[in-house]
Formats: C-alpha cells, structure tokens, sequence
C-alpha cells in the first residue's frame, strides 16, 4: 500500500468511523440518517481503494440512493417524542458501550495480527468475472435472492397498508 | 499490518460501533440503521478477503451483491414494522413491543 494509499484509507477510516458514532450519539433521527449516509459514502471510497468499483457504484447506488431514502421516510412518516435522554438510550446503556468497545478491541487485535495467506497488493477481479460467476455458478442463488425481494416487497406493502376502519 | 489486516480492523471497529447502536438506543428506526453500518462492516471485510486472496478470483465480491439485495429486503421490512407498529401503538421504542413476555 503506498503512501497515497495509506492517507486516503486513513481520511476514510476516520469518516466512517466518526459518522457511524455520530449515528449512535445523535438525538435527531434526521441527523443519524444524514451522517449514516456520510458513512456508507465512505465505505463507497473503501471499496475504490480495494479496486473494487462495480461494488462501490452498487453502495452508492443502493445504501446512498435506495435505503437512505427509505430510511428517511421512515422517519418523516412518524412522529418523535423528544425529551430527556432516556428516552433515546437504555437505562443500560453504559453498560453496552464498554462491553462492546473490549469485544470491538479484541477482535480488532485478533484479526489485525493472525497470518492471511494474503497477496501483497489488492487484485482486481474483472466485472465480466464477477458477471459470470453470478449468472453461471451462482445463478440459482441469484434467482432465490430475486425471489426473496419480491417476498420482502409484498410484506412491506402489506405490513405498512392501512387497516380499513 | 499489513493492508489486509487494516481492512479488517476497520471492518471489526464499524461493527461494534453498529452493535452499540442496536444495544444501546432504544428507537426501532435506529436500530434498523445500526443493522445497515453492521452490514456495511461485513461487505468491507468481504471484499477485502476477496481481493487480497491468492484464489478467490472475485467470489466474495459476488457475495457482496448478495448481501446488498438482502440488506434492502431487510430495511424494507424492517421499516415497514416500525410503521405499522408507529400506527398501532404511537411509540416506537423497542421496549415497547413486549407482548410476547411471559
């Protein structure tokens, strides 16, 4: 990894990691989507730096585009109830920061230091690679991923129809 | 480390920020988007073992998409839920659905 390189994953790192915290701390739901958005964007430009481009167009175009905006009707189309803070956060909240910050370290450290039978430099699947291992190999869980869409497009209309009073 | 294993790490940091979220906050919306930053955490770590593997040729890539389609399926439903339980109830703390306790 070249110096170049090294400083983008740096700036991306700290993007993600800042705005997915910002996720968590914010008392506005508006504000969480918003930087939750900042950090699907980075985790766009991580997959640039891997050489993996047709993965980063899918990120922005479905976590960016599609779920954000989702999200944000989700919340537009409720109303908050705003007021002290527990009413955002667990009485035992600050119990789950510590335990999951040792379980976030720790794994950290393990995955950070075991030996990869790892290639030096990121490779580069080409996409007509990546298109035909997913129609020729993987056609059939291509399809059943199809099929589960269109199950979880009937259950989000019919969860979310109103009730006829 | 190598490049690899920075990756990785980055990956383990934002799913246990994604998992403090989903334990600590109490509004369902919320939590569904804690389960999209979990997620998002999980492609980095796939296409990281993808492109650094000597044999892969671009299989974990594949799955990424996988989890692309299911993470919408899940925020479409997911959300419809809170919706639907916005309707019902008029809250949408995770505390409230307990219906099921004993």
């Amino acid at each position: 990894m070249g110096d170049f390189n090294q400083f983008f994953f740096i700036l991306l790192s700290v993007v993600i990691l800042v705005s997915a915290a910002c996720v968590v701390l914010f008392k506005n739901l508006i504000y969480s989507a918003l930087s939750m958005i900042g950090s699907f964007l980075g985790v766009a430009g991580i997959y640039i730096l891997l050489h993996a481009e047709l993965v980063a167009a899918a990120q922005v175009l479905i976590y960016v585009g599609a779920i954000s905006v989702l999200v944000i009707f989700a919340i537009m189309l409720t109303h908050h109830r705003t007021g002290d803070l527990s009413l955002y956060f667990h009485k035992q909240a600050w119990i789950a920061l510590p335990v999951c910050a040792v379980a976030g370290i720790t794994l950290m450290v393990i995955m950070g230091s075991a030996a990869y039978n790892a290639v030096g430099e990121a490779q580069n699947p080409t996409d007509e690679n990546i298109a035909s291992l997913l129609f020729n190999e993987y056609a059939f869980p291509f399809e059943l991923v199809s099929l589960a869409l269109l199950v979880a497009m009937i259950g989000a209309v019919i969860l979310a129809k109103k009730e006829k009073s | 480390m190598t490049p690899l294993q920075e990756y990785l790490a980055l990956s383990m940091a934002l799913f246990f920020i994604g998992t403090w979220g989903v334990v600590a906050r109490r509004n369902i919306i919320l939590v569904v988007m804690c389960i999209e930053l979990m997620l998002n955490a999980i492609n980095i770590a796939l296409v990281a073992f993808s492109n650094y593997s000597p044999i892969g040729g671009g299989r974990g890539e594949v799955f990424v998409f996988f989890v692309f389609a299911l993470a919408a399926a899940e925020a479409a439903i997911g959300l419809a839920i809170a919706i639907a339980m916005y309707r019902l109830k008029e809250k949408l703390s995770v505390d409230d659905l307990d219906e099921m306790k004993g």
